[in-house]
C-alpha cells in the first residue's frame, strides 16, 4: 500500500497541477507531494513491503534502493520549498517570459520525481531500463524552461546522447539475458545474480556487462561519456539543476550498483578495473576543465563529474558504505550550491565568473553560503566528504591515493579561485538585492544539516579511535 | 518457414544498406517503417509454431514501430519543411562501404560466439543482422547532420536491439515490453517537438551547427 501511494502521489499531483493551470497552485502542490512522499518513505523504513505486479515482477525497497529513495525524497522536498519562493522572483525578473508555463513546469517536475522514485523501487533489469529512460524523458523538457538558444541546444544534446547511451544499456540488458542459460529466466536482480554465479555464458555476460555499464555510466556523467552533463546542468533553471545533479545522477549510480551486484566472482577483477578507469578519468577531466572554467554553473557541473568519479572509485575499492555517505553528502551540498548559483544568476543575470563581483555587498547571505559551500564540497572538515575522501585515499594505497589527492587539490584550487573571485569587491559598491537574498533559506538549511552530519561522523570517528 | 525467416532477415539487412545510401528523408522513414513491420512479424515466424508470447504484443509492436513512429517523424519532417539530407558528414559511397564493413565484422564476430541456449534456429543469421542494424543506426546518428536523420538513426539502432531480443527468444514480461515501447514513442514525440523548436529558433536543424555551448568561449548571453 505504501509503495503504491508513494508512486501515485506524484502522478496524481502532476495531473492536478497540469489540469488546474493556476500558478499559485503549481507552487504549493510540489511541496505537498514532496512532504507526503518523505513521510511515506520514512514509514517504508519501518514497514518494508513488497508490491507484486504480474508474474515475477515486483516493487520493493532494499538497502541501496532505500538510500537513493530517501535522498531523492529529501532533495525533492527541499527543492520544491525553494521553488515556492524562487518562482515568484523568477516571474518578476524575467519580464516577457517566453518560456514554459509554470503549471506545465511543476507537472513535469512531479513526473520527473515519479520516474526517479520508480527507479529506486524496481527489482528487475528490464523495468530498471524503462524507469531510467523515463527519467531522461521527463527531465529533458525541464532543461528548456526558459526557451533560449543555449537551453534548446542543451536539451537536444541531452535527449540524443542520453537516449543513445541508455539504448546501449538496453542492448547490454538483452545480452545479459542471453548469457543466462535458462530461456525462461526473468531479469529480476536476485535471479540474475543467482544464475550468473551458477549457469551463465561468461563471454555473453562480459559483453552485456560492458555495454550496460557504459550506458548507465553515460547517464551518471562519468568521463569520457560526460559531454552532455555540463551543458544540461548549466542551462537548466536552478531547481532543475539541483535535482539533476543531486538525485538523477544517483539513480544512474543505483543502476550501476544493481549491475555490480550480479557480477560473478570470476569477473569481479575485470569489473573493478572498468570502474577504476572511469573513476580516475572523471577526476582528471573534471580537474582539467575546472581550472579554466569561466562559467560558474558549468564549474559546479564539472564538480559533479568529479564526485561521480569519486563515488565510482569507492565502489571499485570495495568501501561501499563510505561511498553511500559520500553520495548523500554530495547530493545535499550540490543541491544547495546549485540553488545559491541560481540566486546569483537571478540577481546578476549572467553565468560568467568575470561579471560577478561584490557578492558580499549585493547578496550577503548567498555570498556566505557560496563560500561555505565551497569548503563543504571540497571536503574541508567538518564536511562528511573529508572523512569519506580520507578513507578512500587510505584504501587506494600510496600511488593511486597520491593521484587522487593531487587531482582533488587541483579541483579545490580551481573552484576556490573562481568562487572567491566572485566575492571580491566591485569597483563601485553594488546595491543590496534584498528580495533575491531572501532565497537563501533552503540552501542554509541543507548546509546546516550536512555540517551536523559531519560533526556527528567526526565525533564517532574520534570516539571509535580512542576506544581502539 | 526457415526460408521465410531468412527472407525477412535479408530484407532487414538490405534496408540497412538502403538507409545508408538514400538522401531523401521520406525514403529513410519508409525503410525504418519496413523494419518495424518485419519486427512485428518475426517473433511469430521465428518461433516455428511454438509461439508462447502474446499475439497482442506482436500487433502492438507492429503498429507502433511500423506505423506510429514513422508517422510521428513524417509529421516533424513536414513541419520543419526539410526533405533531404544534402551534405552528410560521411558521403553516401563511404556510408555504403561502412555498412558493408559493419555487416562483415558482425558476421565474423557472431560466428565466434556460441549461441545462447533456447535461441531460435534462425538465430545464427538473426544475431549478426541485429549487430549490423545496431551499428548502422549508430553510424547514421554520427554521420548525418540533420536532427531528423539522427532520430531515424536512433530508431534503426533500437530496431536492431529489438531484433536481437527476438532472435535469442527472451520473452520480457508484457509490462517491460510495453514500457520500452512507450519510452521510445515518447522519446520520438519529444524529439519531434524539440526539432520544431530548434527550427523556429535557429531556422535550421543542422545538429553540427548547434555548437554554442563549450568550455572555452565565454558565454555572456543573458539568461535568467
Amino acid at each position: 500500500m505504501i509503495i503504491l501511494a508513494i508512486l501515485l502521489m506524484p502522478l496524481i499531483s502532476a495531473l492536478a497541477v497540469y489540469l488546474l493551470k493556476k500558478d499559485a497552485f503549481s507552487r504549493i502542490v510540489p511541496v505537498f507531494a514532496g512532504a507526503v512522499n518523505a513521510v511515506l518513505c520514512g514509514l517504508l523504513a519501518y514497514m518494508p513491503e513488497t508490491l507484486h505486479l504480474t508474474g515475477t515482477l515486483s516493487l520493493k525497497v532494499d538497502r541501496n534502493g532505500f538510500l537513493i529513495l530517501a535522498i531523492t525524497d529529501m532533495l525533492f522536498l527541499l527543492t520544491s520549498l525553494h521553488l515556492y519562493s524562487w518562482q515568484k522572483e523568477d516571474a518578476k525578473k524575467s519580464t516577457g517570459h517566453q518560456g514554459m508555463k509554470y503549471s506545465s513546469f511543476a507537472a513535469l517536475l512531479l513526473l520527473f520525481f515519479f520516474t526517479m522514485t520508480l527507479t529506486a523501487l524496481v527489482q528487475d533489469f528490464g523495468m530498471l531500463w524503462v524507469a531510467v529512460e523515463a527519467t531522461t524523458l521527463a527531465s529533458a523538457p525541464l532543461i528548456n524552461f526558459h526557451r533560449g538558444k543555449g537551453s534548446l541546444e542543451a536539451m537536444w544534446k541531452y535527449l540524443l546522447i542520453c537516449s543513445i547511451g541508455i539504448g546501449v544499456a538496453l542492448f547490454g540488458t538483452m545480452l545479459l539475458a542471453a548469457s543466462l542459460n535458462d530461456p525462461h529466466a526473468g531479469l529480476g536482480f536476485t535471479q540474475v545474480k543467482m544464475l550468473a554465479k551458477s549457469n551463465c555464458d561468461i563471454i555473453w555476460f562480459k559483453l552485456g556487462f560492458v555495454l550496460c555499464f557504459a550506458g548507465y555510466a553515460l547517464k551518471m556523467g562519468l568521463a569520457p561519456f560526460h559531454t552532455w552533463l555540463p551543458d544540461a546542468h548549466s542551462e537548466a533553471p536552478a531547481p532543475v539543476s539541483a535535482l539533476l545533479s543531486g538525485s538523477l545522477l544517483n539513480c544512474a549510480l543505483l543502476a550501476i550498483l544493481r549491475l555490480l551486484d550480479t557480477v560473478p566472482p570470476e569477473l569481479s577483477g575485470f569489473a573493478a578495473g572498468n570502474l577504476k578507469f572511469l573513476g580516475f578519468f572523471s577526476l582528471a577531466v573534471a580537474a582539467f576543465f575546472i581550472i579554466h572554467q569561466k562559467d560558474f554553473k558549468r564549474m559546479l557541473a564539472y564538480s559533479s563529474v568529479e564526485h561521480m568519479g569519486l563515488i565510482i572509485l569507492f565502489m571499485a575499492y570495495g568501501i561501499a558504505n563510505a561511498g553511500m555517505v559520500h553520495v548523500m553528502t554530495h547530493s545535499l551540498t550540490k543541491m544547495a550550491l546549485f540553488l545559491v548559483a541560481g540566486n546569483i544568476l537571478l540577481s546578476y543575470g549572467t553565468r560568467s565568473v568575470d561579471q560577478v563581483r561584490g557578492l558580499f555587498d549585493r547578496l550577503p547571505r548567498n555570498g556566505a553560503l557560496w563560500i561555505f559551500g565551497l569548503l563543504l564540497i571540497c571536503g574541508t572538515p567538518p564536511s562528511p566528504l573529508f572523512f569519506t575522501e580520507i578513507s578512500l585515499v587510505w584504501r587506494a594505497g600510496y600511488f593511486e591515493g597520491a593521484v587522487i589527492l593531487l587531482l582533488l587539490l587541483i579541483i579545490f584550487c580551481g573552484m576556490a579561485a573562481r568562487m572567491l573571485k566572485m566575492t571580491a569587491p566591485a569597483g563601485e559598491k553594488p546595491a543590496l538585492d534584498r528580495e533575491t537574498d531572501k532565497l537563501a533559506k533552503v540552501p542554509f538549511g541543507a548546509m546546516t544539516l550536512i555540517t551536523l552530519l559531519g560533526i556527528f561522523i567526526g565525533a564517532a570517528w574520534i570516539i571509535n579511535g580512542v576506544q581502539k | 518457414m526457415n526460408q521465410f525467416n531468412e527472407l525477412l532477415l535479408a530484407v532487414f539487412l538490405l534496408s540497412c544498406l538502403m538507409l545508408a545510401i538514400s538522401s531523401r528523408l521520406l525514403h529513410c522513414i519508409r525503410y525504418a517503417a519496413l523494419q518495424g513491420i518485419v519486427l512485428g512479424i518475426l517473433p511469430l515466424t521465428l518461433a516455428q509454431g511454438h509461439f508462447e508470447g502474446s499475439l497482442v504484443m506482436a500487433l502492438v509492436n507492429l503498429l507502433v514501430k511500423g506505423i506510429g513512429l514513422p508517422l510521428l517523424i513524417c509529421r516533424a519532417m513536414h513541419k520543419a519543411g526539410i526533405n533531404r539530407e544534402l551534405e552528410p558528414i560521411a558521403g553516401y559511397t563511404v556510408s555504403a562501404l561502412t555498412v558493408m564493413l559493419a555487416a562483415l565484422a558482425s558476421f565474423w564476430f557472431a560466428g565466434k560466439l556460441t549461441l545462447p541456449a533456447g535461441a531460435s534456429e534462425a538465430a545464427g543469421f538473426a544475431v549478426p543482422v541485429a549487430f549490423t542494424t545496431v551499428l548502422t543506426g549508430l553510424f547514421i546518428v554520427i554521420a548525418r547532420k540533420k536532427a531528423l536523420t539522427q532520430i531515424i538513426g536512433f530508431l534503426i539502432f533500437e530496431n536492431g536491439i529489438t531484433l536481437f531480443g527476438a532472435a535469442v527468444m527472451r520473452e520480457h514480461p508484457v509490462i517491460v515490453e510495453l514500457g520500452i515501447l512507450l519510452d521510445v514513442l515518447v522519446l520520438v514525440f519529444i524529439m519531434g517537438i524539440a526539432i520544431n523548436q530548434i527550427n523556429r529558433e535557429f531556422s535550421h536543424i543542422d545538429s553540427d551547427r548547434l555548437n554554442q555551448l563549450d568550455d572555452i568561449s565565454e558565454n555572456t548571453e543573458v539568461v535568467k
